[in-house]
């Protein structure tokens, strides 16, 4: 099959780029096993010696876990011995030991083995060569940075430093939400999605969907195309923010253009809606795209992060983890609980994003040479001071088709 | 302590009543099984086990069911699908003011161009009240197992 991007540029986005097995399988080589950080796990998610968290750098299942001295480390999830994974729960606490249940090899926090039943043989006979040396077969490490209590990991030796990946632009809406405060974990949702995995990406940066797919934000303001917006963007184009200020239920320009935009509705119970200002600056939405594999949303009171896991390129796993400080009172902590409502697998906004991802995923079954339109806003890749636009998802390709030279 | 055969035979019929409701998507009548005040919550095994208080889906008075019950009939955008629930091994027990229940459900969800697969499978610990209207539920908390939610959670449990 001809995989070559339609002639013109980046806005165009070519349906084979979600479909095609070989390019599915360039993608976790050069952008999940290459040299990006990946989400992986919440500090708070392990406040123990022992504890441990597994996560996922593409397909690659890893864990990270807290050593004796409090450092966070992390490794394969496959034991040095015959590969079996080592954790089946997501997290836990390995004691003092890291022990494979198959031979029961077992490794200290640091990764090292420590010992393996029968090493010295039973009763003189058999037993590991004379030559085993414990020190060559410990667990295969990896790269972990852990940063404001966000933990991150990779897998290529030439990832650039946490910092200079992310740059100081991006890193501002980092250091937004994970401003140093202990957060604490309110729990955690996955769903399985039978979509492309960047979709999921796109899903944030494409900015107009908001005000016409989902009534429920459009309806009650709470992110729409006449609210005062703005669109963020790394050099790579590949990090992005999308900033946004609540509006109200009013009828204008914008609202009139949307089918969806209901005047007259009212929520019976409104206590879903009702939140505080709890960051500096006027935004009340700020939804960042971390490449390759993470969303951290701030929607209202609604902090989580979203994590994707892909599975071949029909498929992917969406783990959300919901979380707050461990500051917060009773009030902000029922009002988290309350917008969450808006988010997850059965959530009243996104209950629509995972559906109509799926429904384009369908759409783009046996597409041959065709390719979606992204002109919205024009053709450059400049940021915005508003959200009627496509920009994101442009400067996104052309990042993308530099990894992936297509 | 077990309950009189009649008591336990309104309870299966306000079960039946309930999922017929859910399978037939009258979601405006979902909010009539419930008397003020209630909670309603879908929360996942593990973090129910755990203590976590996340919920998928969290009601926390007749009026919030029905602004989803609205939602879901006028608001969100899914694909065609019909659901069937099963509910299953209901053990009540009398508890101080309430009657605490406890059953299996399995709902199974038939997308358009799409064989019949679960949707989730749990158990709901519900309190159940007598009122003027008949039995009504203070709480229903649905605990479903899997870890993975396959697609999106649009009908109530």
């Amino acid at each position: 099959m001809e995989r070559t991007w339609p002639l013109q540029g980046d806005s165009r986005v070519p349906y084979f780029i979600y479909t095609d097995g070989d390019i599915y399988r360039r993608e976790l080589e050069r952008i999940f096993e290459g040299p990006t950080w990946s989400f992986v796990a919440l500090e708070c998610e392990l406040p123990a010696a022992g504890d441990y968290k597994r996560g996922f750098i593409g397909e690659t299942s890893v864990f990270v876990v807290r050593d004796a001295g409090g450092s966070i480390r992390g490794f394969l999830n496959r034991c040095a011995h015959r590969g079996v994974q080592i954790y089946q729960h997501d997290t836990g606490n390995a004691g003092r030991a890291i022990t494979c249940p198959y031979h029961q090899w077992s490794y200290d926090l640091e990764g090292r083995l420590r010992g393996l039943p029968f090493r010295g043989g039973v009763r003189g006979k058999g037993g590991m060569p004379p030559d085993f040396r414990v020190e060559q077969h410990g667990l295969t490490p990896i790269r972990v940075h852990a940063r404001s209590g966000a933990v991150f990991a990779t897998l290529s030796a030439e990832t650039p430093s946490f910092e200079d990946y992310l740059g100081e632009k991006m890193l501002g809406f980092y250091d937004r939400v994970f401003d140093g405060r202990p957060l604490r974990v309110l729990g955690y949702s996955r769903q399985r999605l039978p979509a492309n995995w960047k979709l999921m990406l796109e899903n944030i940066k494409d900015t107009c969907h908001a005000s016409l797919l989902h009534v429920f934000f459009v309806t009650f303001g709470l992110f729409r195309v006449d609210q005062p917006s703005k669109v963020r963007m790394d050099e790579t184009g590949l990090h992005a923010a999308l900033i946004s200020e609540r509006g109200r239920q009013e009828v204008n320009e914008g609202t009139t253009q949307m089918q969806s935009f209901k005047a007259d509705l009212r929520l019976q119970d409104s206590r879903l809606l009702e939140s505080v200002r709890e960051f500096p600056g006027d935004a009340t939405v700020v939804m960042h795209t971390f490449w390759p594999n993470l969303i951290l949303q701030q929607q209202s009171n609604t902090l989580a992060t979203r994590q994707i896991v892909p599975r071949g390129p029909n498929e992917f796993d969406l783990h959300w983890t919901f979380f707050g400080y461990a500051e917060d009172d009773e009030a902000m902590t029922q009002r988290r609980l309350r917008q969450a409502n808006l988010m997850g697998p059965g959530g009243l906004v996104s209950l629509d994003d995972g559906e109509i991802i799926a429904r384009a995923q369908d759409g783009f079954r046996k597409a041959g040479a065709a390719a979606g339109v992204v002109e919205m806003g024009g053709r450059d890749y400049a940021e915005t001071d508003h959200m009627v636009t496509d920009v994101a998802l442009r400067a996104f390709y052309r990042g993308y088709r530099k990894v992936m030279d297509l | 302590m077990s309950i009189p055969a009649e008591l336990r035979n309104e309870l299966e019929d306000l079960y039946a009543e309930y999922a017929d409701a859910l399978d037939s998507g009258a979601f405006e009548c979902w909010s009539d099984f419930f008397g003020e005040p209630c909670l309603y919550r879908i929360v996942s095994k593990e973090n129910h086990e755990r203590a976590l208080p996340m919920s998928l889906v969290r009601c926390e008075s007749m009026g919030m069911l029905r602004d989803r019950a609205l939602a879901l009939q006028k608001l969100n955008v899914y694909g065609p699908r019909a659901w069937r629930h099963l509910t299953s091994h209901l053990r009540a027990t009398e508890a101080a003011g309430h009657i605490a229940v406890r059953a299996n459900f399995a709902v199974f969800e038939s997308l358009h161009d799409q064989t019949t697969r679960v949707l989730v499978a749990g158990r709901y610990l519900d309190k159940v009240v007598r009122t003027d209207a008949g039995l009504r539920f203070r709480e229903k908390v649905c605990v479903y197992d899997s870890a993975l939610i396959p697609g999106s959670l649009v009908a109530p449990l």
